[in-house]
C-alpha cells in the first residue's frame, strides 16, 4: 500500500509540474497587472506548435527551437498586452471576455493552419527508464519534475535578486507607490506579459516531446493551473507552485480510493475545501483596498 | 466602427461562396465534428464519405428518372453539441433539402438528430456512434451501419473469456464511447473478471496514475477504449512503465498509421476489435484499401470504411427506390435491401441496426497483422 | 408610450411568425428563446448584481435531468415535472450559491467554474439516473406542443415570461438593492442590507430560471445529454449576457439571437466561423463594451437628432 501511495505521489508531482509550468506565467501576469488571462492555456499550446515548427522546418536542434518559440511567444504576448489588455485594465469582466475571445481565435486558427491531428515531436532523450527503489519510472517523469524545479528556481532568483525582478515585485505590491519611486510601470506590464507568455511557451515546448502536440493540449492544464493558483493564493509565486503540485498529487492519489471518473472533481473539491478554510489561499495576502 | 465590422464580415463570407456549374446536383447531408477534440476521428469519417462520393460521381453519378445526378456533400460541423446537431438536421431537411443524412460521431448528438430526421421523413444513417439505446427509440428513419457497443463487446468478451485474459482492467475515455464500452464489457464478463477502471477526459495525455494502479492490481490484460492519439500515448507509457499485461484495443489501434506513432516492438501481441482488416484476402477489401491509400496516402481507418459503405448503400437505395426526394420510399428501400460493403454484408434489422462482422486482429512482431476471430475468417500475419 | 407600442407590435409579430417564417428560421428562433431564458437569470446575477458565474449552465442541467428523470422514469406529467425541476434547480442554486458567495471577484468566478465542472461530472458519470455520456433520450414534448410551430409559441411565451420576471425584479425594491450591492456593497451593508441574503436569493432565482430553460431545451431536443451543459456552454451564457448588454433589460434577447443566429449564419464558413466569432468578441469588448443593447440605443439616439 505504501508503495502504491509513493508511486502515485511521484506521478502526481509530475502532472502537477505541468500545471505549475502553466500557472507560473499566469500568476506573474496576474500579480503585476491584476489581469486573469484565460488565454494562457492556448498560448502554452502555441508554444508547443511553434517549437515543433521550428524543430522540423528550421533547425534540427531542439534546444534552439525551444528558445525560438519562447522568443516568438514573448512577442505575441507583448502584442496581446498592448492591443487587448492594456485598454481593458481595471475591467475584470471585459478582460475575461476578451481572453475567451482570444481562445476561440487562437485555438481555431491553429486547427485551420495545422489541422486537427496531433503532431509528434520526437527527440532522442526521452526514451529511457529510471529506477527509484523498486519502482521504475519513464525518463520523462523525472525530466518534467527536474525541469520544472529548475524553471521555478530561476524564477525565484530572478524575482528576488535581479533589478527588474524587484521592479516587478514592487509593481505587483503597490502600483502607485512603484510609480512614485520612478518604476516605469507600463514597461513592467509589457515585460511581465512577455515573460509570462514566454514561460507558457517553455511549458508547451517541454511537454510537447513527452506527449503530443495538439490543439487542446493547454485547456486542461490551464484550468488545473488556475485551481492551483487559487489554492496557493493569487499573486503568490510560491503559492502557485505549491498549489499546482497539490492539485496534481491529489488527483493521482485519489485514483487509489475513489472512482476515477471523478478524478477532476476531486481536485476542485479540494480547492474549494481549502479556500473555505483559508479564503485567500494558502499563501495569499490581504491587499490594501480589497474587501 | 460597426460599418467596418459588417465590411469585414461580408468580405469574409464572400470568400466562401462557391459557383457550381455542370451536372445536376443531388445534395446529401453529412454531420460530423470538423473542429474540437473529436476532429481527428471526424476527418477519417469524412475521408470515407469523400472517397465514396468521388467514386459514385466518377462512375457517372446516380441515375434517377432518366437523368444523371452527381452527389454533392453538404457537411455540417456539430461539434459534439446536441443543439447544433438538431439545428444541422433542421437545416439539411428544410433548407438544403437533402435526400439522406449520414455520419455523426457522438451518441448524444445523434440522439438529438434522430427525432428531427423522423419529423421530416428524412433517413439518417449513422456510421460511427455506438450507443445501444439509439436504435431502441422506435425511429423508423434511423439506421446504423456500424456495430453498436453491445455487438462489439459481445464479440470481444467471447474471445477474451476463451483466452483467459481476466481480470481485465480498463483505461477509457470518459465519454459515450468509452463509458459505453466499459459498462458493456463489465456486464458481459461479470464483476469477478473485471478489474480497475481508469477513466480520463478527452485531451488528457498522462496515464501514469492509472498504469500504477493497474500494475498494483495484477491485471492480466488492459483494454483501451480510446482513439489512436491517446492510444499511442497510453501504450507507450504502459510499456515504458514495464507493465507487461496483454493489451486489447479498439478499431482505432489497428492501422499502419497507429503503428507509425509507436513501433512494432511495443505493439507486438496487442489485440483489437476491427470493423475491417485492410489487408484481408477479400478482393473487395483489398480494392478499397488500395484506392484509399492512393487518395489519402495512408491506411484506411475503420470509421472511413464504415462511412464509405454508408454512402454507397444510400446511393444504391436511391437507385433502387428510383427517388431522392421521397423519404418514405427511400427508407423502405434501405430497410429491405442487402449491401455488400467493405465491412461485410450490411442488412438492417427491424430496429435499423446492421450486423456487420466484428473482427479481432492482432499485431505481429514484424508490424503486420493477423486475424484471430471470427473463426471462419482467420488469417495469418500480413493478411490482417 | 411609443416604446410600449413598439414592444407590443414586435411581440405580436413574433407570435404570428410561423405563418411566414421557414421551419429552419423557427428552429433558430426557438433555440434563441431557450438560450435567452438562462441568460435572463444570469443577467440578474451578473448584470445587475455583479456576480460573474462561470458555472451557470450546470443549473440548467440540474433542471433538465430532474425533469427527464421525473417524466420518463417516474412517469410524472410534463408541467408538474417542469415545476419541480425549476424548484430543484433553484434549491441547488441556493445551496451551492451560498458556498460560492463566500468568495469574491476572481475567487468567486473560479469556484463557480469548479462547481459547474463537478456537476457536469455527475451528469456524465451517474449512468443509472442520467444515462451517462450517451445521453437520456425519449424526453417528450408537452402534449399539444409537439409540432415545431406550436413549440415555437411555447418557447416564445416562456421567454417572454422570463423577461417579465426580470422586468418585475428590476423595478422592485429587491432589484434596486441588487444594483446597490453591485455598486458598493459596503455602503449598502452600512445601510442595513443583508448582502449575503440578497445575493443568495438572486443566485437561487437565476439558477431556477436556468433550470426552467434547461427543461424546455431538452424537451425541444428530445434528449438530455451532458454535451449541452459543459463549461463551454456556461461561458457561452456569460458571453450572451455581456455582449447583449449586461444590466440591460433587452440584453439577454439580443445576445441570445446573436449567439444562436450568427454561428448558424456562418455555417458556410466551416472552420473559420469560430475564428470570425472570436475576433468579433474581442472587437466588441474593445469598442462596444457595454454590449449590443447600449450600442443600438446610442445609434437610435443619434438618428433621432
Amino acid at each position: 500500500m505504501a508503495q502504491a501511495l509513493l508511486e502515485q505521489v511521484i506521478n502526481g508531482l509530475m502532472t502537477g509540474s505541468i500545471y505549475v509550468l502553466v500557472a507560473l506565467g499566469m500568476v506573474l501576469i496576474y500579480g503585476v497587472m491584476h489581469v486573469l488571462n484565460f488565454a494562457h492555456g492556448v498560448l502554452f499550446m502555441v508554444g508547443g506548435y511553434l517549437c515543433h515548427f521550428f524543430f522540423t522546418r528550421l533547425t534540427g536542434s531542439y534546444p534552439l527551437a525551444l528558445v525560438l518559440s519562447m522568443a516568438a511567444l514573448a512577442l505575441i504576448g507583448v502584442a496581446i498586452e498592448r492591443s487587448v489588455f492594456r485598454p481593458l485594465q481595471g475591467n475584470l469582466r471585459n478582460q475575461v471576455i476578451a481572453s475567451l475571445g482570444l481562445i476561440l481565435v487562437i485555438e481555431n486558427l491553429v486547427i485551420a493552419l495545422w489541422g486537427p491531428n496531433a503532431l509528434q515531436l520526437r527527440t532522442a532523450a526521452t526514451e529511457r527508464l529510471v529506477a527509484i527503489g523498486e519502482l521504475r519510472f519513464p525518463m520523462q517523469h523525472v525530466m518534467i519534475i527536474a525541469l520544472t524545479a529548475i524553471v521555478v528556481a530561476a524564477m525565484f532568483g530572478f524575482l528576488k535578486w535581479s533589478k527588474f525582478g524587484t521592479a516587478l515585485r514592487a509593481t505587483s505590491q503597490d502600483r502607485s507607490a512603484a510609480m512614485v519611486v520612478g518604476i516605469p510601470v507600463e514597461r513592467v506590464d509589457m515585460a511581465s506579459f512577455a515573460l509570462g507568455t514566454a514561460l507558457a511557451a517553455l511549458g508547451g515546448a517541454l511537454v510537447g516531446p513527452l506527449f503530443l502536440v495538439f490543439p487542446q493540449m493547454g485547456d486542461a492544464p490551464m484550468v488545473k493551473g488556475l485551481a492551483g493558483i487559487l489554492l496557493g493564493g493569487m499573486g503568490s509565486v510560491p503559492g502557485a507552485v505549491i498549489g499546482g503540485l497539490i492539485i496534481g498529487v491529489a488527483e493521482s492519489v485519489s485514483t487509489l480510493f475513489l472512482p476515477t471518473d471523478y478524478r477532476d472533481s476531486i481536485a476542485f473539491a479540494i480547492m474549494v475545501a481549502i479556500l473555505l478554510v483559508r479564503p485567500r489561499g494558502l499563501f495569499g495576502l490581504r491587499v490594501r483596498g480589497e474587501a | 466602427m460597426p460599418r467596418i465590422f459588417s465590411l469585414l464580415l461580408l468580405s469574409a463570407l464572400s470568400a466562401f461562396t462557391v459557383q457550381c456549374f455542370g451536372q445536376d446536383k443531388l445534395p446529401v447531408g453529412i454531420v460530423t465534428s470538423l473542429t474540437g477534440p473529436m476532429a481527428p476521428p471526424g476527418k477519417f469519417q469524412m475521408n470515407g464519405f469523400n472517397l465514396a462520393a468521388e467514386e459514385i460521381n466518377g462512375a457517372g453519378g446516380i441515375a434517377l428518372g432518366g437523368r444523371k445526378y452527381s452527389i454533392e456533400l453538404k457537411v455540417y460541423d456539430t461539434r459534439a453539441n446536441p443543439a447544433e446537431g438538431a439545428s444541422a438536421l433542421q437545416r439539411l431537411a428544410t433548407v438544403d433539402k437533402v435526400a439522406v443524412v449520414l455520419g455523426e460521431l457522438h451518441s448524444g448528438v445523434a440522439a438529438a438528430e434522430a427525432p428531427v430526421a423522423q419529423d421530416y421523413s428524412l433517413p439518417l444513417i449513422l456510421t460511427v456512434p455506438t450507443g445501444p439505446n439509439l436504435t431502441e427509440q422506435g425511429n423508423r428513419f434511423l439506421f446504423r451501419v456500424n456495430a453498436s457497443n453491445d455487438q462489439l463487446n459481445l464479440a470481444l468478451a467471447d474471445f477474451i473469456g476463451k483466452q483467459g485474459w481476466t481480470p481485465l482492467s480498463f483505461i477509457a475515455w470518459n465519454n459515450d464511447a468509452g463509458r459505453g464500452g466499459v459498462n458493456g464489457m463489465k456486464k458481459l464478463l461479470g464483476e469477478a473478471k473485471s478489474g480497475y477502471v481508469g477513466y480520463f477526459n478527452v485531451g488528457d495525455v498522462d496515464f501514469s496514475s492509472h498504469i500504477s494502479n493497474i500494475r498494483a492490481s495484477n491485471a492480466r490484460a488492459v483494454m483501451l477504449f480510446m482513439d489512436e492519439e491517446p492510444g499511442s500515448l497510453a501504450i507507450k507509457q504502459i510499456r515504458d512503465a514495464g507493465l507487461k499485461a496483454q493489451l486489447i484495443g479498439t478499431l482505432a489501434m489497428g492501422s499502419d498509421r497507429f503503428l507509425k506513432r509507436l513501433d512494432a516492438a511495443r505493439l507486438e501481441g496487442m489485440v483489437q476489435y476491427n470493423a475491417f482488416p485492410p489487408n484481408a484476402n477479400t478482393p473487395r477489401i483489398r480494392a478499397f484499401s488500395e484506392r484509399y491509400k492512393k487518395k489519402f496516402g495512408e491506411e484506411a481507418h475503420g470509421f472511413a470504411a464504415q462511412s464509405y459503405d454508408g454512402l454507397m448503400m444510400a446511393a444504391a437505395a436511391m437507385q433502387k427506390a428510383g427517388t431522392a426526394s421521397d423519404g418514405k420510399k427511400l427508407r423502405d428501400a434501405l430497410a429491405s435491401m442487402e449491401h455488400e460493403g467493405v465491412i461485410g454484408r450490411i442488412k438492417f434489422d427491424d430496429k435499423g441496426q446492421a450486423h456487420p462482422p466484428v473482427y479481432v486482429t492482432q499485431w505481429c512482431a514484424n508490424g503486420s497483422r493477423r486475424i484471430l476471430y471470427p473463426e471462419n475468417l482467420k488469417a495469418d500475419c500480413g493478411a490482417g | 408610450m411609443t416604446r410600449g407600442l413598439i414592444t407590443a407590435a414586435v411581440i405580436a409579430a413574433l407570435y404570428l411568425a410561423p405563418m411566414v417564417a421557414s421551419p429552419y428560421l423557427l428552429h433558430v428562433l426557438v433555440l434563441s428563446c431557450l438560450y435567452a431564458i438562462p441568460a435572463v437569470g444570469l443577467n440578474l446575477m451578473l448584470g445587475y448584481t455583479g456576480l460573474v458565474s462561470l458555472g451557470h449552465i450546470a443549473f440548467a442541467g440540474i433542471g433538465a435531468y430532474t425533469a427527464a428523470y421525473l417524466m420518463v422514469d417516474v412517469k410524472v406529467g410534463y408541467w408538474a415535472a417542469l415545476a419541480i425541476a425549476t424548484l430543484a434547480a433553484g434549491g441547488a442554486g441556493a445551496v451551492i450559491g451560498s458556498i460560492c458567495l463566500r468568495f469574491r471577484s476572481h475567487f468567486f468566478m473560479i469556484v463557480t467554474l469548479a462547481f459547474g465542472l463537478m456537476l457536469f461530472s455527475v451528469m456524465n458519470n451517474w449512468d443509472d439516473v442520467t444515462r451517462g455520456a450517451a445521453g437520456f433520450p425519449g424526453i417528450p414534448r408537452p402534449a399539444g406542443f409537439a409540432p415545431l410551430e406550436s413549440f415555437y409559441r411555447l418557447a416564445l411565451s416562456a421567454a417572454l415570461l422570463a423577461f417579465a420576471v426580470q422586468w418585475g425584479v428590476v423595478r422592485s425594491r429587491f432589484g434596486l438593492i441588487l444594483v446597490a450591492l453591485r455598486q458598493d456593497e459596503r455602503l449598502a451593508e452600512a445601510k442595513g442590507v443583508n448582502a449575503a441574503l440578497y445575493k443568495t436569493a438572486v443566485f437561487a432565482l437565476g439558477s431556477a430560471l436556468a433550470g426552467a430553460g434547461g427543461v424546455l431545451l431538452v424537451s425541444f431536443l428530445r434528449v438530455a445529454a451532458p454535451g449541452s451543459f459543459t463549461l463551454a456552454e456556461s461561458i457561452n451564457a456569460v458571453l450572451i449576457v455581456i455582449v447583449g448588454g449586461a444590466g440591460s433589460l433587452a440584453g439577454p434577447a439580443l445576445g441570445a439571437l446573436l449567439f444562436v443566429g450568427l454561428p448558424e449564419y456562418l455555417r458556410v464558413a466551416a472552420e473559420w466561423r469560430l475564428v470570425i466569432f472570436g475576433l468579433l468578441l474581442v472587437l466588441i469588448t474593445l469598442f462596444a463594451p457595454e454590449g449590443l443593447a447600449a450600442l443600438l440605443g446610442r445609434l437610435a439616439k443619434r438618428r433621432r437628432r
